[in-house]
């Protein structure tokens, strides 16, 4: 499949990059390009202008500053769960690298293009010819939303990996702008509209995650159902995180709405408790119920919720096996 | 407009003038008739286009031509030196590997890629990376035994 035809820039630094976007609104930014190019394959986004970032030096690191840990934004994946300092620390974050894709994935793919791909719905991660059985959805440009039915709106999900496993561990991410930088909680960087997810002005680009080196004090992990372990994006990925000498927890979902979640009502309730498996299951249901997943995919809303709730119990098993030890 | 490059594959250097669209395999095979690298899915879903690129595996029907400047690419062609087999390749061969062979030349370098990294990499580590590479005849179990007879047996770089 050709790609679309587009106008090509490889800036050497972030402010060159910056001034491209700032000239050509309507560019993309491409990283590893695993998600970008295949959704350009499809037809689906046709960007002018791609501005290649991956010629810029020194956003390819993973270092600690005051204790916390600062990833760069072309940190590849793989990178992630072979780093000690990451293992260590956060092996959640390490497990939600681990899988993603297929390997060729994680060798290709960058922490912060993981962080921005694409929101995914059946009706849009599709070829050209399927799509043409029916009107485009409002994502792909048309008027509506084939999955509620309902005109300019549009309720595709967020499927990242990576974002749940960032979001248990408080992390915060670092734009870089016009304006210089800025910094944000990663929660604030998700929109909740499916049509454009990030919170992030078209001359931005992420250049950087940081780690607060409180988040070390707990122990994290991230455990993804998925149709083929070897390369699917998640049914439902669940992420945990668990102080249990303070009995403070995190729960984060992804692929269940339209940005990945935090399970307000299961910390609420897990939070000042001991992880009991009788805890787990209450917890579990809460955030089942709290969820709003929609038929954005093959498999079903209940079916998702049922899953949502299978993980983090099997999520608090692990914890509690990783406390043990 | 189209760009002047240069790539480095298997050794040797090519003076090309392509267009920002064109996937490195395009390049590959649409250019330089070097037809060893698959075109299988085209999304980089089956892995049958690898290619290593400094070392590593990659899909190069997810990777602009123009994105590989700078880089030693080695496709399967690069892979035999002298007329004698790889050691991966001639494992492929001795245990039956393979049936069509549509998906060989992207299993034996992402085999590569693993076992030069890991010389001695086990079942487990073998089969959760190579699990990105789909076989759609012959199945897996010859695929994972050749890359462990040249795991078992080796003690330096593959």
């Amino acid at each position: 499949m050709r790609l679309p035809k587009f106008e090509y820039f490889e800036p050497e630094d972030l402010k060159a990059a910056v001034a491209i976007l700032q000239k050509e609104p309507a560019a993309k930014i491409l990283a590893g390009g695993t998600d970008l190019l295949v959704n350009m394959k499809h037809r689906v986004e046709c960007p002018p202008v791609l501005v290649n970032i991956k010629r810029i030096a020194d956003l390819d690191y993973v270092r600690q500053d005051n204790g916390d840990i600062r990833i760069g934004a072309l940190t590849p994946l793989k990178r992630l769960h072979a780093e000690s300092l990451i293992v260590e620390n956060f092996p959640g974050l390490a497990q939600a690298a681990s899988a993603v894709g297929s390997y060729h994935h994680q060798v290709m793919g960058t922490l912060a293009g993981n962080i921005c791909q694409q929101n995914r719905c059946m009706y849009f991660n599709q070829s050209k010819w399927w799509r043409s059985s029916r009107p485009a959805c409002y994502k792909a440009g048309g008027e509506i939303c084939h999955v509620v039915n309902k005109k300019e709106i549009c309720y595709s999900a967020y499927c990242g990996d990576m974002a749940p496993a960032l979001l248990v561990i408080d992390a915060r991410i670092a734009l870089e702008g016009p304006d210089g930088s800025k910094e944000m909680p990663i929660e604030d960087f998700f929109s909740g509209d499916g049509k454009t997810p990030l919170v992030k002005a078209p001359a931005e680009i992420l250049s950087e995650i940081i780690i607060p080196k409180t988040s070390a004090d707990g122990i994290s992990s991230y455990i993804k159902f998925a149709n083929r372990d070897s390369i699917d994006f998640p049914i439902v990925g669940t992420a945990l995180w668990a102080s249990e000498n303070e009995k403070r927890y995190r729960v984060a979902f992804t692929a269940v709405d339209r940005k990945p979640v935090r399970g307000n009502q299961a910390e609420d309730f897990l939070n000042g408790k001991e992880l009991s498996a009788e805890n787990a299951k209450a917890a579990s249901d809460l955030a089942a119920k709290a969820a709003k997943p929609l038929k954005t995919s093959v498999y079903s809303p209940s079916h998702k919720r049922r899953m949502m709730g299978l993980l983090l119990q099997k999520a608090v098993n692990e914890a509690k096996r990783r406390s043990s030890e | 407009m189209k760009e002047a490059i240069e790539l480095h594959i298997n050794g040797d250097t090519y003076e090309l003038l392509v267009s920002p669209n064109y996937t490195l395999l395009e390049v590959l095979r649409d250019k330089l008739g070097l037809m060893g690298t698959k075109r299988g899915c085209d999304l980089g879903a089956c892995g049958s286009c690898t290619v290593l690129l400094d070392g590593e595996a990659c899909l190069s029907c997810l990777m602009l031509a123009v994105d590989a400047r700078g880089k030693q690419i080695l496709t399967i062609e690069g892979l035999a030196e002298g007329g004698d087999l790889h050691r991966l390749q001639d494992a492929f061969v001795k245990k039956g590997a393979l049936q069509c062979g549509f998906c060989t030349p992207g299993m034996i370098l992402t085999a590569k890629a693993i076992l030069d990294e890991e010389p001695h990499a086990t079942e487990d580590v073998i089969k959760h990376k190579m699990a990105g590479n789909l076989c759609r005849c012959t199945g897996y179990k010859k695929v994972v035994e050749a890359v462990m007879s040249v795991a078992a047996s080796s003690g330096k770089e593959v």
